[in-house]
Formats: C-alpha cells, structure tokens, sequence
C-alpha cells in the first residue's frame, strides 16, 4: 500500500475573472521510502500539489490519503497535529529563527510531540549527528553559511521522524558546492535512514537523486522516470 | 502547545530600537494614566477627609453654599453653646470653633502675589478640626500665621518661601510664620490660620463666616437643625460637614467624568500607536509565522505567543511608569479652586495603570497577530 495516494486531486485558483488550475485531476501514488521529485516550470502545479501534501493546502476536489489518513477531510486544528507528527518540511530559504540558536530551532517540532526532555533531546544530537552540524548547536543562524543554515533547516525536518519529508527547492538558494553537498545529504537521508521524500525542484540535476522524478505541466503529469530511466513524455511509467 | 517562552522574549530584543520605542511610547502612556488617576484620586480623597461627620457647620442661609460669602453675627457661637446640649463640653470648654474664613490676596516674601485661604480661628479651633496637628513652630499670636502643609503649592510659590520667620502680606499689613500644620490631607492642609480678632481687625469686620461645632454623638445633628430652623431671624443653615464636602465633591464630578475621560482618550491612543508599532513588527515576520504553523504549532498557539510579546513590553512599561509614578508623580501637589491636594497614586491608581498598561500591550498586539495568521498558510509561505 501506498504511503501517499492522490486521487482524482484538482485545485483552481481565481485571479479576477481569470480561473487557474493549477492541478486538473491528477493521480499520485508514493511508497514508503521512495524519494520522488517533481519539476516543471513555473506555475505548473507543483508548489500547489506540495502544499496539498502538506496539508496546509485543501483540494478542490479528490482526495489525499497520507499513511491511512485523508487529510483533505481533517479540520484545521487537526492538520496542525497531523503536521506535527507525520510532516517533516524543507523550506528553500530555511525559514530559520533567528532569535533561537541552531539547537533551539531543530527542538522546536519535537515540543509539539508528547516525549520526555530527555527524549527530545536524544532526537535533537541525533538529527544534528545526520546532517553533521553537532558543533553548531549553539550557533544562532547569523553565526551560521547558508549551506549550514539548510543542514538546521533539514534536521528540523527530520527530528521528528515523520512518515514523509517534503522538500520546496531546497538547494534553490545555495551555491553550486553547497548544492552538491546538500544533495548528497538528502539521498543519504533517504536511503539510509528510509525517510520518504517529495522534493520540488526546477533543477535536472538535483531531481535526479530522487529515485522517481516527475513532471508536471498545466495541472498534469507529463512526464516520469526512475533514476534508471530517462523521461517519457505524455504518461507515467512504474518506477 | 504554546511556543518556547524564550521565543517570545527573545523577538523583542530582534528589533531593539523598536522595542525600544514601543516600550517608551507605552511607558509614556502608561505614566499618564497614573496620573490623571493620581490626580482624580487625590481630588476625591482630599475631598473626602475634609469632611467629618461628627463636626456641624453652621453659617449664613443666604450664603447658599459657599462658606466664603457667609457672615453671621459674632454673637451666634455664644448664643448656640447657651442653647444647645449637643456640643461636646470638656472641662467647661466647649468644642465649638468660630472662624472668619476668606480668600485673600497674599504676597510672600518673594514678592509674588497670589490667591490665599485664610481662616481666622480661635484656640478652640483643634478641638474641633481633629485632623489639625502643628508640625513645627508655635500657635500664632497677634500679628503671626500658621501656614497649611500646602499653602505654598495654592500660593504658587516654593514651600522655603513660607517657612518659620517668614513674612508675608495680606489685607494690608504683614505677618510673620509662627508654624506650620498638617491635616491627613483635607483642604486645611492649602490654608493660613490666624488670631481670629487679629483677622477681625485687618480686614474691618466683626462678623464671622461660620461655626464649626463638634457633637456628642452624630445623632445630635437634630437638634442644631432644629435650632436653627426656629430661630428664623438669624437666618442659619446647619449642615454636617461631611455632607458639606460631599456636595462639593458633586461640584467636581464634571472634572472626575473629564479626568476620566481623559484616561480613555489617552488608553484609546495607546492603543493605535501599540497597533501601530506591532503591526510593523509582525509585518516582517508573516513567513515566519506561516513555517511555525507548517511545523505544526495552531494558530492559537501563535497568537498566544505574539501577544505575549505585547504583555512582556507592557509588564515592563507598566512597571517603569509605576515606580516612576510611586517615587515622583506621588504627592506632587496641585493648586485648585479649593485650595490644594497633592496627587495620589494609591492601589487603585496602579491597579488602572497597570490594567491598562496592560490591555494596551494585549490589544496593541492582537489585531495585527490575527491580521498575520488569517491568510493562508501557502501564501504568507511566499511572503516576502
């Protein structure tokens, strides 16, 4: 069974008396521990259909089943403790607070999730051990490179080990190097530690770590490979 | 769950001229409130004090309310001690104070003139005015003045200006400062007390403005009134002193309702400026409110936390306008019509500065709190 299933999913916008749609009743299928990635250019849909994901969007129509809950029919409040415990978010500009130190801001998730302080804590160093940045926990995200910004940005995302992790162009704002290490960072994150992963990206190079890459256009999918595969355009293929 | 309390904290010292500022625009409003409260509570309670209510105040029918325009015989304290039992007799004196009370232009030994109170008393007059006790200095002879605790403020002169062996000059002729008295803060304490004859004599009268007679009990009131009803033709009134004040205190409602209002209108400002400034600082902030909802914190939870920001800035505009206004603001005296009263920031003074102080920092920041996390989570995502 699928760990995300989308069904038959639209959303349109209105702008004046213009009407987006960005998503035209699409499907999704994702196991655990696959890493998908989805590209397309601008106004394609993907934010939108990362958001409804999130759940911090609704769809106008369809449903979205995430690890045996459909989160299109959950109430606000609801969604925020669905996020809380099977959401992990990274954030193309971080999104880091700055008035709180690189460890305050990766325990921020954890406090929403009933642990001990000393579980909590054991999560913080081990997310902190994954992405390498264990001599920076004291460290305020102005002491801190953009590169290792994005580090706290993904620990945060993975503290408390959530059913998935959406990822929003995380290298997006990072340099060429940072990029690379950033990427390498999160296909380990997938393959070692099995963490499911959606990541949006306008990036060829970075879409193909995922192990299945997607394309969307006009509120469709267009294109799909498998990181052994190369696009085929007009239908999805098994990966 | 709430966020980290430190977050909240923390955030003001994000922007600190900011804070700054709003922690000084709130201080500022708050300091007001405690003083257009010191102001109306030590109005109200000079007011209060002034009036005994064991103490009859008996003076001209045809003065209506005003004891200044009041004159009666010299004869009448004689003639009510024969008649009445009620007044309290120690030792063969009775406790009745004839007075001769009138405002005076009074020049001081800076050669500032300005509007006194003067009463013209006798000896007796402690026995009846229980408040009075001399602080320094000796009871006045002929020729010299005891000059109230806030004589100085009514004259609108500094208080070294009226100190013992001090001259001052009034109704022609000069006097000298014998002492100095307080009374718990009733409208005494703004006068100058002289030899009753002395006063008789400066300003060519023998008549008198009042008798102030202190009773056994306070249900002898009665019997003054009913003296006072059957001898017509000396044309008395007979009033408890208290209920003397509190009809005056009825006079100075229009100024408690302004003072009031004033507290309003200054709360009501303090209000905009601290949206103001709150809205500016959440402005900045919108995406970042947007990620904590995305991690999963409510909107409630958020809301909670920005308005503590606003309660911590105002907690400590509240606590800076407080001590400021309990060390200086506190006593400060003020002239009025009356005489003067000094200004009083009693419990309920910081307990109305504080609520405010505080309502400010908790209304400053929830309409632009819920302003932010109104829109959709996806859009202040983008925000900028």
């Amino acid at each position: 069974m699928a760990l995300v299933e989308l069904q038959n999913v639209s959303k349109q916008f209105t702008k004046g008396e213009q009407t987006i749609t960005p998503l035209d009743h699409i499907d999704l299928h994702i196991a655990e521990g696959e890493f998908v990635s989805l590209m397309g250019p601008s106004g394609s849909g993907k934010s939108t259909l990362l958001n409804l994901v999130s759940g911090i969007d609704r769809p106008d129509s369809g449903s979205i089943v995430v690890n045996g809950t459909d989160i299109s029919q959950l109430s606000r409040g609801k969604l925020a403790d669905w996020r809380a415990k099977n959401l992990g978010y990274i954030f193309q500009t971080h999104n880091l607070i700055p008035v709180l130190t690189a460890y305050e801001n990766i325990e921020l998730p954890t406090l929403l999730l009933k642990q001990t302080a000393q579980e909590r804590q054991r999560r913080v160093q081990l997310a902190m051990e994954a992405v390498g940045l264990s001599d920076r926990a004291d460290h305020y995200p102005r002491q801190l490179s953009g590169g290792q910004e994005q580090r706290v940005g993904i620990a945060r995302a993975i503290v408390t080990h959530p059913k998935i992790v959406v990822a929003d162009e995380p290298t997006g704002s990072l340099d060429v190097n940072t990029s690379q290490q950033i990427q390498v960072l999160l296909q380990r994150l997938n393959q070692q530690l099995g963490i499911t992963m959606l990541m949006v990206t306008h990036d060829t190079e970075v879409a193909s770590i995922a192990s299945r890459q997607l394309r969307l256009d006009q509120g469709k999918f267009v294109d799909e490979r498998s990181s052994t595969s190369t696009f085929c355009e007009g239908g999805q293929s098994d990966a | 769950m709430l966020l980290p309390w430190e977050y909240g904290v923390r955030n003001l010292a994000r922007r600190p001229i900011h804070s700054g500022l709003t922690l000084f625009a709130l201080t500022t409003v708050t300091l007001l409130i405690f003083v257009v409260v010191g102001f109306i509570r030590g109005l109200e309670r000079s007011l209060a004090v002034s009036g005994d209510p064991n103490v009859m105040l008996v003076y001209s029918l045809t003065s209506e309310e005003n004891i200044e325009n009041s004159s009666i015989s010299a004869q009448i304290p004689d003639l009510l001690a024969a008649s009445l039992s009620a007044t309290v007799k120690h030792f063969g004196i009775t406790h009745h104070s004839p007075e001769l009370y009138l405002g005076s232009r009074v020049t001081t030994a800076d050669q500032s003139p300005g509007l006194g109170l003067v009463r013209g008393v006798t000896p007796t007059a402690p026995l009846v005015r229980r408040t009075v006790r001399m602080t320094e200095g000796t009871w006045p002879q002929p020729g010299e003045v005891m000059v109230g605790r806030l004589a100085a403020t009514k004259l609108g002169v500094p208080t070294e200006v009226l100190k013992i062996g001090n001259q001052i000059e009034m109704e022609g002729q000069a006097w000298q400062i014998s002492g100095t008295f307080a009374a718990e803060g009733a409208s005494f304490e703004s006068e100058i007390w002289c030899d009753l004859s002395d006063l008789q004599t400066a300003t060519k009268r023998q008549d008198l403005s009042l008798v102030a007679m202190l009773l056994k009990d306070r249900t002898a009131s009665s019997e003054v009134d009913l003296f006072c009803m059957e001898r017509k033709d000396l044309e008395l009134r007979a009033v408890r002193e208290s209920e003397y004040y509190q009809t005056l205190q009825q006079h100075y409602r229009p100024v408690r309702i302004l003072g009031w209002l004033i507290v309003g209108l200054v709360a009501t400002a303090g209000i905009f400026a601290g949206l103001n400034l709150m809205y500016g600082a959440l402005a900045g902030r919108i995406r970042e409110l947007a990620m904590l909802q995305v991690l999963g914190y409510k909107r409630v939870a958020i809301l909670v936390s920005v308005v503590q920001e606003g309660l911590v800035l105002a907690s400590a505009a509240s606590l800076i306008a407080g001590t400021f206004a309990v060390c200086w603001i506190n006593g400060l005296t003020v002239r009025f019509t009356m005489g003067a009263f000094a200004l009083r920031i009693d419990s309920l003074a910081i307990l109305s500065g504080c609520a405010v102080g505080l309502l400010l920092g908790i209304l400053g920041a929830l309409p632009p709190a819920l302003k932010a996390l109104h829109a959709s989570v996806a859009i202040n995502l983008k925000a900028v």
